[in-house]
């Protein structure tokens, strides 16, 4: 047992601190263009492209195809500092897309795919979810047939974010009807300048960017299939439990900085606000170390389901009671936002106060999260 | 980074939960409750056997030189196994402290007799005011020629009964100081509390008992920051002990779950039940991390204060959450004694009051924050 880092690691992500702290110009850019809700621009793309130098988006891939080789830690390592300077911790491409490449994809989507992922010069964006299909995953309809030579896409996917930057759909279809629901279900990667692809906006109340999109007669290579027919859904499940590491980082430089401005307006001397704030580092804490239990288990080469979704949940419930706490400890101000006189904290938490709704439900409902940790972490039979 | 356990550990794990499962049913847990004594001295003499008493001593003093996560790895079993008995008050509330803060003298009359199970011993500290701090320590030690003459009323004094020894904390002129009492001297009085745990807590009430001053504890007039390191110990080790009993609440709650038939289906498989269990396994997972997380710390001598009360602080709340739940789970039945479920209710409560509830617990926190 060992709850820190070795020296090395320890050395390494002093590395990663230092780079990000070099860097107060790309950071403050890409936080201007991720909070402004439109996703990547030019100064995120940037900063990417320096990460991907560093080939630290990608540490754990093969040398061959843009990494370093490096054990699984290395990458949570970076991902805690992604998180605790710029928010953002992971990329489709990186995190999700190219691991199924890389484990089920031809030699040449790796060839093509890998490098530029790990340079940061591409992106994907999520196509899964339709508009009769977001927790039931399996009931997607946007269909994929066989034609040959190449397949015909039709239908329509919702709430894709990042499609309106990204260069690539991670795009699951329906290849069959027959047999479950889930076992005719495809990936594809589509180049999403293809011919027949139309992008539209929606934008949440919080500001961020996502998009309807509508596949109209797209015609798509044979060479765009992903693994093997039908086995997408598994593909999926898989990524998923990737996707659902989630950094503290961020977390807690937003307490940081709350705990200065507690300290500087001297509420700290106020027992029912140092209850308070006592209470969220305990539960920052719990948040913390759910995710460690998570990454110990995958440096051993397992995926933890459970953990993993236990991890999800508690974190991101923790990040909407956080934002309430404060927003309620700043009293009548906490409603103010970013550009209004007298807010507080630049009307930092009364963003995420609204933000944080989103990661409740994205990357899997908590009630769907908790259906899995019942059912298979814990045995509660289905019916 | 790496939150297993060793190969030692899990078989410390295993042969702990294979004993105890056999030796300590909860008929005996239940028996004690009702018995004087509050413990079964041959359960007692077997667990000294296995080496238990003195795992976290070295071995020139008959124990088997483990640290604190080994120590949380047995209470989670004993845990699990509802154990009665004195054994945190003799190995953690006053063992430790005499390891750490004994002469050689009493280390090697002490600590020895620990670590084979023929001494029991217990904390005299809290008062009736209940405080933790300094301030709550009225009890008063006068120094006569040799002797110091003790005189107070102390409060909650685990298995006072059976205890050979205690340590009361009381005021010297110089300030506050631990001393070694023979629990059987002349002035000591003792009454049972009834308690929510039936676990045997005592008022002492310690009226001009005769003390030489060779059993002073530490330094005379400087108790207070033995006292703390006491709490902490113990506050980490009921945790310990409550991480088990939950763990094994929440299995009793699934498999209950998933037999008990209604409306033609287990009541597991209805979602309201099954997002129940998800909570109290994140509930008791946050409980665990944060218990091993700061024993790890004070096994490696580093500051754990702020971890510990992390620790205490969640897993006295999250006791009474699983509980509550497991309790709502099983319905009626649970709440008869014929059925476990109360038992862990009731301890849940006692070890959430013992060292420190979530309040207490938090303003430690606040003021780690530098607030
Ligand atoms: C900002 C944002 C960005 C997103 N980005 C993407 C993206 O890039 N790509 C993509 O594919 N998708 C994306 N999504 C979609 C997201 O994955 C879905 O919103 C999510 O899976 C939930 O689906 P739904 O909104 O249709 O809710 P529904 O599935 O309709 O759920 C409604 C309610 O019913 C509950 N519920 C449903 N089924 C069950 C069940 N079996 N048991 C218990 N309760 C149940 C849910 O928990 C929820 O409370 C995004 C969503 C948002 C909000």
């Amino acid at each position: 047992m060992d709850f820190e880092f070795s020296p090395e690691e320890k050395k390494f992500k002093q590395e990663v601190h230092q780079f990000f702290q070099s860097e107060p110009e790309l950071c403050a850019g890409f936080m201007e263009e991720w909070h402004g809700g439109e996703g990547f621009g030019p100064k995120t793309w940037a900063l990417l492209r320096k990460l991907g130098e560093k080939h630290w988006l990608t540490p754990t891939w093969p040398k061959k195809y843009g990494g370093l080789d490096l054990p699984y830690v290395y990458y949570c390592i970076i991902q805690e500092e992604m998180s605790y300077w710029i928010g953002l911790y992971a990329c489709i491409g990186t995190a999700m897309a190219g691991p199924v490449i890389l484990k089920c994809g031809t030699e040449e989507q790796k060839d093509f795919y890998l490098p530029r992922i790990a340079r940061g010069e591409i992106e994907f964006c999520l196509g899964y979810s339709e508009p009769q299909a977001g927790s039931d995953l399996a009931n997607l309809q946007l269909r994929a047939e066989d034609k040959g030579d190449y397949y015909l896409l039709n239908g329509q996917k919702t709430f894709n974010t990042r499609c309106h930057f990204a260069q690539y759909h991670w795009l699951a279809a329906r290849t069959s009807s027959e047999g479950p629901k889930y076992r005719g279900i495809s990936l594809f990667i589509v180049d999403l300048k293809t011919p027949g692809i139309s992008i539209t906006p929606l934008m949440t109340f919080s500001g961020e960017r996502t998009n309807d999109v509508f596949y109209d007669d797209v015609k798509v290579p044979k060479s765009s299939l992903v693994g093997e027919p039908g086995m997408g859904f598994y593909y999926i499940m898989e990524a998923l439990a990737y996707e659902r590491v989630t950094p503290v980082g961020a977390y807690q430089r937003l307490f940081e900085q709350l705990l200065e401005y507690i300290k500087e307006s001297g509420k700290g001397s106020d027992p029912v606000i140092r209850q308070k704030i006592a209470q969220l580092a305990i539960e920052l804490e719990v948040c913390k170390l759910f995710t460690l239990n998570v990454v110990s288990a995958q440096s051993k080469g397992i995926i933890p389901v459970y953990e993993a979704n236990a991890a999800k949940i508690f974190i991101t419930e923790t990040e909407q009671r956080l934002a309430n706490t404060v927003v309620n400890i700043f009293g009548l101000r906490g409603q103010l936002q970013r550009d209004s006189k007298w807010n507080v904290l630049n009307g930092m938490f009364e963003f995420i106060y609204r933000q944080s709704l989103t990661e409740l439900i994205m990357r899997g409902t908590s009630e769907i999260l908790r259906n899995v940790i019942a059912q298979r972490g814990l045995g509660l039979k289905r019916r | 980074m790496n939150l297993d356990l060793s190969e030692e550990q899990e078989m410390l794990k295993k042969t702990a939960r294979d004993f105890l499962e056999q030796e300590c049913p909860r008929s005996l847990v239940r028996e004690m409750e009702q018995g004087e004594k509050g413990y079964s001295p041959e359960l007692w003499r077997k667990m000294a056997e296995l080496g238990w008493m003195g795992l976290v001593f070295p071995e020139e003093y008959s124990g088997m030189s483990g640290n604190f996560v080994d120590l949380i790895i047995l209470l989670g079993e004993m845990g699990r196994a509802l154990v009665p008995g004195p054994f945190i008050p003799t190995v953690v509330s006053s063992g430790l402290p005499i390891f750490h803060h004994g002469t050689e003298e009493q280390k090697g009359n002490f600590l020895p007799e620990i670590a084979s199970g023929e001494l029991i011993m217990t904390l005299a500290l809290t008062e009736p005011s209940t405080r933790f701090d300094e301030s709550g320590t009225e009890a008063k030690a006068q120094h006569q020629f040799t002797n110091y003459s003790i005189s107070g009323t102390k409060l909650f004094v685990p298995y006072a009964y059976v205890a050979d020894w205690i340590i009361c904390v009381a005021r010297a002129e110089e300030g506050i100081t631990l001393f070694l009492v023979p629990a059987k001297s002349p002035g000591i009085n003792l009454t049972v509390l009834k308690t929510i745990a039936s676990d045997k807590q005592f008022e002492v009430v310690f009226d001009d008992v005769k003390v030489p001053t060779a059993n002073v504890l530490g330094k005379v007039g400087d108790g207070w920051k033995i006292i703390k390191q006491i709490e902490e110990w113990s506050a980490l080790a009921w945790c310990g002990y409550e991480v088990g009993s939950l763990q094994r609440v929440l299995e009793m709650t699934v498999s209950y779950a998933n037999e008990r038939i209604q409306f033609e289906r287990p009541i597991g498989s209805f979602q309201v039940i099954q997002h129940k269990c998800a909570d109290m396994l994140m509930d008791i997972d946050g409980a665990r991390f944060l218990t091993y997380q700061a024993a790890w710390k004070v096994s490696q001598g580093l500051a754990a204060s702020m971890e510990i009360s992390m620790a205490k602080a969640w897993t006295g709340e999250a006791s009474r959450r699983v509980c509550l739940s497991g309790h709502q789970i099983h319905a009626g039945i649970g709440l008869f004694t014929d059925y476990d479920m109360e038992l862990y209710f009731r301890r849940a409560k006692a070890m959430e009051l013992a060292f420190g509830e979530g309040d207490f617990h938090r303003e430690i926190i606040a003021q780690q924050l530098g607030l």
